[in-house]
């Protein structure tokens, strides 16, 4: 039965309007909009945007810092989670912590600490060996290092654990809640709630601890901070741990959510945290945060309402508009010339 | 930057270069052991995703045809076949690369691959124009044959008659009269997926819709919420276990009940493993040929391989990738009489190999063997299987 729309024109003439029948709206699979999918679709971009904005504090913090894209850092994301299923395989060994709900809990907290910090203190290393002998070079060169980097965490991966994707194991127990027609499992609601605290913890450390301080002081002006006795090398190490640590756990998150992992896992995600820092402002952390989210709701939005084949249109559509009208980013402040 | 540190760069830098090569001759440890002095020494090219792509299937195909080469040395008839494995990485572009790689090696005379339709296609042209025999264990669409190259064949059957099958297996045999199907943006997955759609349409079925992904996605919730709200009765997946294997889960755990039906690209245990058992359960795929047990010689097969690979699971093309090899080298015994073993490098030996390949008739793992004038396996067979227990197991 084709639906027909009758338009009243000002004489009082008729004319219809044919539009496409019921089966034919069937067909080409156009549904109604509801306020549930909407709201389902937001829940599933949020959860996205959470591990985008994990990783992309990596990248802010170290270009506050540094005025340097660490291209390494999509690999501390897909580290953390190779050492996170090692953390879980082995303490899946010990009845303790698979026998009770307290068990799993603690058993969640080690992997988390122990990826952390394992990857924190890689992403030292790495500006050890990688960046610092090159500090004072031509800003091309750490560029260069930091893609070398990349290349060679990625084939060591490969070449040393397996190129093949690996199963993640999930220790939450399955479960999901539904609210008003949208439905949320226990993992979204981890990495969601997870990533907000952590991002509020590093929010308050940069504003209110002595280091944090120093960071913000060695971002305005290095040379400035030096003079004033900031322990320059110090902010960097700390930068250097805090971010990787944060991307390994958004590398766990992402293997329960997605439930396997893969040596080149880190490469997208990572391209589009760097994307979610540059919307949000590089270098600024709440714009990381703003953007992480905003890119995975956005992507989220566009895959459902669009297509998902235009997903990354959209994004990047939206980075383009963002830089054309403020090329500082959306929270980001327009540096003023020093002389 | 003082003498030291350049001194800790430059150790560092060779560091990091050796522990890569070290890494590397891992995977060409190809056996060299020599076959007697006077053996005319040749190579067999294989072509395959090894590190990335669907590595598990790529791995089969490597080891499928390694165990025809063996057999084929066994043999003793005075030449002896080198395998030569590359890994195209499941991408067209190095695919090309490869392909230059083993027709710029005068010794290779023919290639048992690739996976992927999308790098079989374009590898094709290359292998025509270096004069070699090109025999896929796996690639499916159709295209690949119809370049108008004669030296171009597959053992494994195409997708108009695997994407006929599944629409077949899903209206009539499942009764599920709704699909919505989405594909990974590959040659393969476009092409089952179209002529799944053609078919289903057909036998009356409706597509709720059709979604296109990429084949690198990881997150197909959106998507999964999207057909969610659609509530078809099937989803149609047209692509590889890997991505495929992440869509399923997300669609199961965003709380679709649809029937979940895909192609051979996602028959293999990783594609359970992946997704996690409890979603994969009661998921269907059709694959080429028969199920092992069922093939001819399958009993066997089965036994050499584990001979060979303990604790190796088959995958879904080994036993055509034996059959691909074992086409080429009985190919290369009638050419070993046209124009002895000497010759068979040169570009009439070449030539010879081709035109006995064209003209094979014999009893493969898989079954009879013979081609069609474009170089298609006259072996149709297509089997539904569904997942069981967390394995799949013939429907």
């Amino acid at each position: 039965m084709p639906l027909t729309r009758v338009l009243v024109g000002a004489r009082g003439s008729t004319k219809a309007f044919p539009l496409i029948s019921l089966e034919q709206l069937e067909e080409t699979g156009e549904t109604q909009v509801s306020i549930a999918t909407i709201g389902q679709q937001l829940v599933n971009g949020v959860t996205l945007g959470g591990m985008y904005a994990l990783i992309a504090l990596g990248y802010t913090l170290v270009y506050g810092i540094l005025l340097m894209i660490n291209f390494a850092h999509s690999e501390m994301f897909m580290g953390g989670a190779f050492v996170g299923l090692f953390a879980f395989g082995w303490l899946d060994n010990y009845e303790f912590f698979t026998g009770s709900g307290f068990g799993i809990a603690l058993m969640f907290l080690m992997t988390f600490v122990i990826s952390g910090v394992v990857i924190g203190l890689l992403g030292v290393l790495i500006e050890r060996v990688a960046y610092r002998p090159l500090r004072h070079a031509p800003r091309l060169a750490p560029l260069i290092s930091a893609i070398g980097m990349s290349i060679f965490l990625q084939q060591a991966v490969l070449l040393w654990i397996t190129p093949r994707q690996v199963p993640f194991p999930n220790y939450l127990p399955a479960g999901s809640y539904e609210i008003a027609g949208i439905s949320i499992n226990n993992i979204q609601i981890m990495i969601i709630g997870s990533s907000i605290i952590l991002l509020i913890i590093l929010d308050t450390f940069v504003s209110k601890t002595r280091i944090g301080k120093a960071m913000r002081a060695v971002s305005q002006d290095r040379e400035a901070a030096t003079l004033m006795g900031v322990d320059i090398n110090r902010v960097i190490a700390v930068a250097f741990f805090i971010g990787p640590a944060l991307g390994a756990l958004a590398g766990i998150f992402s293997g329960m959510y997605y439930g396997s992992i893969k040596f080149d896992m880190g490469f997208i995600p990572g391209v589009k945290a760097f994307t979610a820092a540059v919307i949000g402002g590089i270098g600024n952390l709440r714009g990381a945060m703003v953007g992480g989210f905003l890119l995975g709701i956005i992507e989220a939005l566009a895959a459902g309402f669009l297509s998902s084949g235009y997903k990354d249109v959209v994004a990047f559509a939206i980075l383009i508009l963002v830089l054309v009208f403020k090329p500082s980013g959306l929270l980001g402040e327009s540096v003023v010339e020093k002389v | 930057m003082g003498k030291g540190k350049k001194l800790v760069a430059l150790v560092i830098a060779l560091a990091m270069v050796a522990t890569m090569a070290v890494g590397c001759s891992g995977s060409d440890d190809a056996d060299t052991t020599d076959g007697g002095s006077d053996a005319v020494v040749i190579k067999l090219g294989i072509g395959a995703p090894l590190t990335q792509g669907a590595v598990a299937l790529g791995q089969g195909i490597e080891n499928g045809a390694m165990l025809a080469i063996d057999d084929f040395n066994a043999k003793d008839l005075g030449v002896e076949v080198k395998p030569f494995v590359v890994d195209d990485q499941g991408d067209p572009k190095t695919g090309v690369n490869v392909a230059n790689q083993l027709t710029s090696d005068p010794d290779v005379i023919g290639v048992v691959g690739h996976l992927n339709s999308g790098v079989s296609i374009p590898a094709a042209a290359v292998y025509n124009e270096g004069g070699i025999v090109q025999v896929s264990p796996a690639s499916t669409n159709p295209q690949l044959t119809l370049q108008g190259f004669d030296n171009v064949f597959r053992t494994c059957t195409i997708d108009p008659v695997q994407g006929a099958f599944a629409a077949d297996a899903a209206f009539n045999t499942l009764g599920l009269p709704t699909a919505f199907v989405v594909d990974d943006s590959t040659p393969y997955g476009e092409g089952l997926v179209d002529e799944f759609v053609k078919a289903f349409e057909a036998a009356g079925g409706t597509v709720a819709g059709r979604e296109k992904t990429s084949d690198k996605d990881t997150d197909f919730t959106a998507l999964a919420t999207k057909i969610n709200a659609a509530a078809p009765a099937a989803v149609y997946y047209g692509g590889v276990y890997n991505a495929g294997a992440l869509f399923a889960k997300q669609l199961r755990e965003g709380g679709s009940d649809a029937a979940f039906f895909s192609g051979d690209g996602v028959y293999a245990q990783d594609f359970i493993d992946l997704a996690g058992a409890a979603n994969a359960e009661g998921m269907y795929c059709t694959s080429v040929g028969l199920p092992l047990d069922q093939q001819p010689q399958g009993a066997d097969f089965q036994a050499k391989f584990d001979a060979a690979y303990p604790g190796e699971g088959i995958q879904a093309y080994d036993t055509y990738s034996y059959d691909a090899a074992l086409v080429i080298l009985s190919a290369v015994e009638v050419a070993i009489d046209e124009v002895g073993a000497e010759n068979l490098t040169s570009a009439e030996g070449k030539a010879a190999i081709i035109a006995a390949v064209a003209a094979t008739d014999i009893e493969g793992v898989t079954g009879a063997i013979s081609f069609d004038e474009n170089g298609d396996t006259n072996n149709k067979a297509i089997t539904l299987y569904v997942v069981k227990d967390g394995a799949w197991a013939p429907n």
